[in-house]
């Protein structure tokens, strides 16, 4: 083979590799920066869970976040999606069978692992702390579901068929997602359906405010209150806070 | 010293049954790939609780492959090796196919293959291992090419130049493979070691499949091969990168072991399942120790079968470590709430299972069918082997 025929055949090779490189570096922008003087700066929205007030048998939160962001539920827990979740956990040492519900949901870390690892950006912190994704940029690698060490984000493995809430968008198969604190309501000066809901059954486990704010609800309560986060001792900074864990 | 090379003739009956095998299974993973893009990737074994399955640990142990490749080729390239010039090119060519059959695993695995092309060039995320890794491999192919050209045109210089550079590129490319798991929050994927530990076993699977190959292509041919130069690439070489696997597997556990805090993580890898099993008999016993006396001792070290089927036991003992890097760390659950016990849920919240669906497979063994077709079109179109490796003498 002479040079002109190697560099004929390699040329198309080394066209996609050298783009692959290169272009990346390029086009390299850091859309945090981009967003810094946004109108979301200066809140840091955080959420309260009274878990003493919680109830073992009411669903209010978890159906009223599958509605209004049409969480995909295809009844086979190996592709259900939930935003929020409950788990009972009993004390190891202690002899009685007590159980107590725990809600789970995306912690919005302060140093959220997610966002670090996502090859894209579609998985961000916004100027108010939400740790969001973007549906439309997501390239489906899944590296955010490794990198969470909560387990609180998931994947569109299959198509959702229900579409319940027309006002929002239902995801594609092949996109992650977790909870955003119902980031469109906050938009429209509303707050998460969780926390309504929870409100709506007169139940009050849920608060939910800026953190920022030291008059606000949830301020007051991580201020004065033995409030716990989930594994605080892995440096996340998680933004949801358990009352009575 | 003269080494002539020649392409292959490609005419006989075994070497077209091999392409259209190869062929055939490259066009099913495509099909499978297509299936998965269009329905979802619920084909796959894959869940919510396990997001990573076969398909990357295929990748790792491709691009673990590569090494070996390249540090092969290397001792002609860098030490001026000369008895090994007549494995060079099939070696540079080889760890390029491995590198690109990595990439090929990655991309089929994605949820949104469509977005693949666009996104990361226009939303770089410079923090993401899943950024830094494809340019690390895409460098790697580009720099490949340019030393497999050197060595096409017998460039001295620049294949020493190149061969250098790109052994110490491997060394970015595997510990950065390393890090996509090593730099995570997960109990059983966050160790300094596993970069390293990564790096030794590439070595050893990657020495493994250059003598396998060398061994196919001669053989197969029918062209003189000096025995000797296989077995000096299994006595020492092999078994060295063997022992190294087995060294930093060992610190590795042992130190998961010995902190409380990550005992019972360290318990459930090693006693924990079937994957305990894959450990103990597909890796450690069957992938490195046998092996490794196999290649130590005189008598088996020197004959050439008992090297080739040592090899064989360290490339699917390393196919092995790849998939235990990839899913114990993945089903063994993160401890939310050390001292209570996880009872009622919706979700798989405890250990969880894995299994691997027909798609997947099809899709792993399309990613080999279509490398393996390459690699026999390589063989038959470009000057690859030499037509004959009969140097140690004269070296």
């Amino acid at each position: 083979m002479d040079r002109r025929e190697f560099l004929k055949k390699g040329g198309a090779v080394l066209a996609g590799s050298s783009g692959a490189l290169g272009l990346p570096l390029l086009t390299s922008c850091d859309a945090n920066v981009a967003r810094e003087g946004s109108p979301l700066a200066g809140r840091k929205w955080g959420m309260v869970i009274d878990l003493s007030k919680c109830q073992s048998d009411c669903t209010a939160c978890l159906d009223a976040c599958r509605h209004e962001n049409n969480v995909a539920f295809h009844n086979d827990k190996r592709w259900d999606v939930h935003w929020i979740r409950k788990v009972s956990i009993r004390n190891e040492e202690s002899e009685d069978d007590a159980e107590k519900p725990v809600l789970l949901l995306c912690n919005h870390c302060e140093n959220p692992p997610c966002a670090q690892v996502c090859p894209v950006q579609a998985t961000y912190k916004r100027a108010d702390g939400i740790v969001v994704v973007d549906h439309h940029r997501c390239i489906g690698c899944r590296y955010c579901m490794i990198a969470c060490p909560y387990n609180a984000r998931f994947f569109n493995y299959k198509e959702n068929e229900e579409w319940p809430n027309t006002d929002f968008p239902k995801r594609s198969h092949g996109v992650a997602e977790s909870c955003n604190f119902c980031a469109h309501r906050l938009d429209q000066d509303k707050r998460p359906a969780c926390v309504e809901a929870c409100e709506a059954m007169d139940i009050r486990a849920l608060y939910f405010g800026n953190l920022n704010d030291p008059d606000s609800e949830v301020s007051e309560l991580v201020a004065s209150e033995p409030v716990k986060r989930i594994r605080d001792d892995w440096g996340t900074e998680p933004k949801v806070y358990y009352l009575g864990l | 010293m003269q080494v002539e090379f020649s392409k292959i003739e490609g005419r006989s009956l075994p070497f077209y049954l091999a392409a259209a095998v190869l062929a055939v299974l490259g066009i099913a993973g495509v099909y499978s790939t297509y299936l998965m893009s269009a329905h979802g990737l619920y084909l796959s074994g894959m869940t919510n609780r396990v997001p990573w399955g076969l398909q990357i640990s295929m990748a790792i142990f491709y691009i673990g492959l590569s090494a070996g490749s390249l540090v092969v080729s290397g001792l002609y390239g860098i030490f001026g090796k000369l008895e090994y010039k007549p494995f060079a090119r099939i070696a540079a060519y080889l760890a390029m196919l491995f590198l690109i059959a990595g990439l090929l695993s990655i991309l089929t695995d994605q949820g949104r293959v469509d977005r693949v092309f666009v996104k990361p060039f226009t939303y770089l995320n410079v923090t993401s291992m899943f950024s830094i890794n494809p340019a690390l491999y895409s460098g790697h192919v580009l720099i490949c090419i340019i030393y497999l050209w050197a060595l096409f045109r017998e460039k001295g210089a620049l294949t020493k130049i190149t061969s250098f550079t790109v052994c110490l590129w491997a060394i970015g490319t595997h510990t950065g493979t390393g890090a996509i798991f090593a730099f995570v929050p997960r109990e059983l994927y966050n160790s300094a070691l596993l970069p390293p530990s990564f790096v030794a076993a590439a070595l050893s699977s990657g020495a493994a499949l250059m003598i396998l190959a060398n061994v196919a292509v001669f053989r197969g041919t029918g062209r003189p091969m000096d025995d000797r130069l296989v077995i000096w690439l299994g006595r020492p070489l092999l078994a060295v990168f063997l022992v190294c696997t087995l060294y930093v597997l060992l610190i590795e556990n042992a130190h998961r072991f010995y902190l409380a805090e990550s005992r019972e993580a360290g318990m459930f890898f090693l006693f924990g399942g079937f994957h305990s099993l894959m450990f103990w008999f597909g890796l450690i016993i069957f992938g490195c120790i046998i092996p490794a006396i196999l290649l130590f001792v005189r008598r088996t070290g020197t004959s050439v079968p008992w090297v080739v089927f040592a090899s064989c036991l360290v490339v699917v003992g390393v196919l092995f470590e790849r998939f235990l890097i990839v899913i114990p760390g993945l089903i063994h659950p993160p401890e939310l709430f050390p001292g209570w016990e996880v009872t009622g849920t919706v979700l798989w919240e405890g250990i969880v299972d894995y299994s691997i669906s027909f798609y997947e497979v099809l899709q792993a063994l399309g990613v080999l069918g279509i490398i393996g077709f390459a690699f026999l079109m390589g063989l038959k179109f470009l000057p690859l082997a030499p037509t004959e490796a009969k140097t140690w003498t004269a070296a």
